[in-house]
């Protein structure tokens, strides 16, 4: 099950600025073989021995991987908070979306390959199933949404 | 001058060993998009050196770090504005100053587009090809 919040509450803990949350804290933990592979799947990013990234931009340290990237990494790392994925590309979207039981934040919708066999939770309430679940619940909440702003 | 319209600047171009730069603009609003790991924030960190180059001095640029973001857009006239971050540090009234402000021409790396004043020019993705990087349309779907 993906849980996806699409307006913040107080009852949870929530990470918005993953790159900030990523540079003070997620790069302090230890890359297993599963996170360079993930480095390397979105980043195109060799992930060393004494943790600097190679790559086409040059060597670098992890705080340079991309938005996307750090967010990946701190969805695996904090399962306990939603983490925004909002400034994710779909190349990212993607391979969340092929997890289970991770929180994530959108307060809108984006295009990327949902299967139709994923079960997503929105705000703890209605669950859909699969892509047509997925723009089926947001095409509703974009009803609603216009519907406040008249 | 495109058209009828004015934009501060019709093109940005730049070398950044090993890539060299060739950004135009057909649209007052320019949204970067794509896929995570595109090079947006490489560039967004190239045009913070680029802005103290004398033809591109009245380059602005904002993100996440950027202190009092809010007021300081609020004040920005006659600029070409960048912004990284966007889809988590614009609100609903700096979305009504860009739509509204339109002595400046704005650089967003973001994604959510709700509420912006857009034309079909404003949709990019970034495009390398043997090191040469360029905005390329992004086709959208109705």
């Amino acid at each position: 099950m993906i849980y996806l919040y699409t307006e913040k509450n107080n009852e949870k803990d929530y990470i918005i600025y993953n790159d900030q949350y990523f540079n003070l804290y997620t790069s302090n933990l230890t890359m297993g073989q599963n996170e360079k592979d993930a480095i390397w799947e979105i980043d195109h990013a060799r992930l060393t021995d004494d943790n600097h990234i190679e790559t086409k931009y040059g060597i670098g340290v992890l705080r340079n991987l991309s938005s996307g990237c750090k967010t990946y990494l701190n969805v695996i790392f904090n399962p306990d908070k939603v983490v925004s994925a909002m400034e994710c590309g779909a190349n990212v979207l993607d391979k969340l979306f092929e997890m289970d039981n991770i929180h994530l934040f959108m307060s809108h919708p984006e295009r990327f390959k949902i299967s139709d066999e994923v079960r997503i939770c929105f705000n703890e309430g209605e669950i859909v199933v699969g892509r047509h679940g997925y723009e089926k619940w947001w095409t509703k909440e974009y009803e609603r949404r216009n519907a406040v702003e008249i | 001058m495109r058209g009828e319209m004015q934009l501060k600047y019709n093109r940005i171009m730049f070398d950044a060993k090993p890539f060299s730069y060739q950004l135009e603009f057909f649209s007052r609003i320019t949204l970067v998009r794509g896929d995570s790991a595109t090079g947006k924030t490489y560039l967004y960190q190239l045009l913070e050196d680029v802005r103290f180059l004398d033809e591109y001095h009245d380059m602005k640029l904002f993100n996440y770090k950027s202190d009092n973001f809010h007021e300081e857009l609020q004040k920005c006239k006659n600029k070409f504005i960048v912004i990284d971050n966007a889809d988590i540090i614009l609100d609903d009234e700096d979305r009504k100053f860009i739509n509204f402000e339109k002595s400046n021409q704005y650089l967003l790396f973001m994604r959510n587009c709700d509420g912006l004043n857009l034309t079909a020019g404003s949709f990019t993705v970034l495009d390398e090809e043997v090191k040469h990087v360029t905005l390329k349309g992004e086709l959208v779907m109705e």
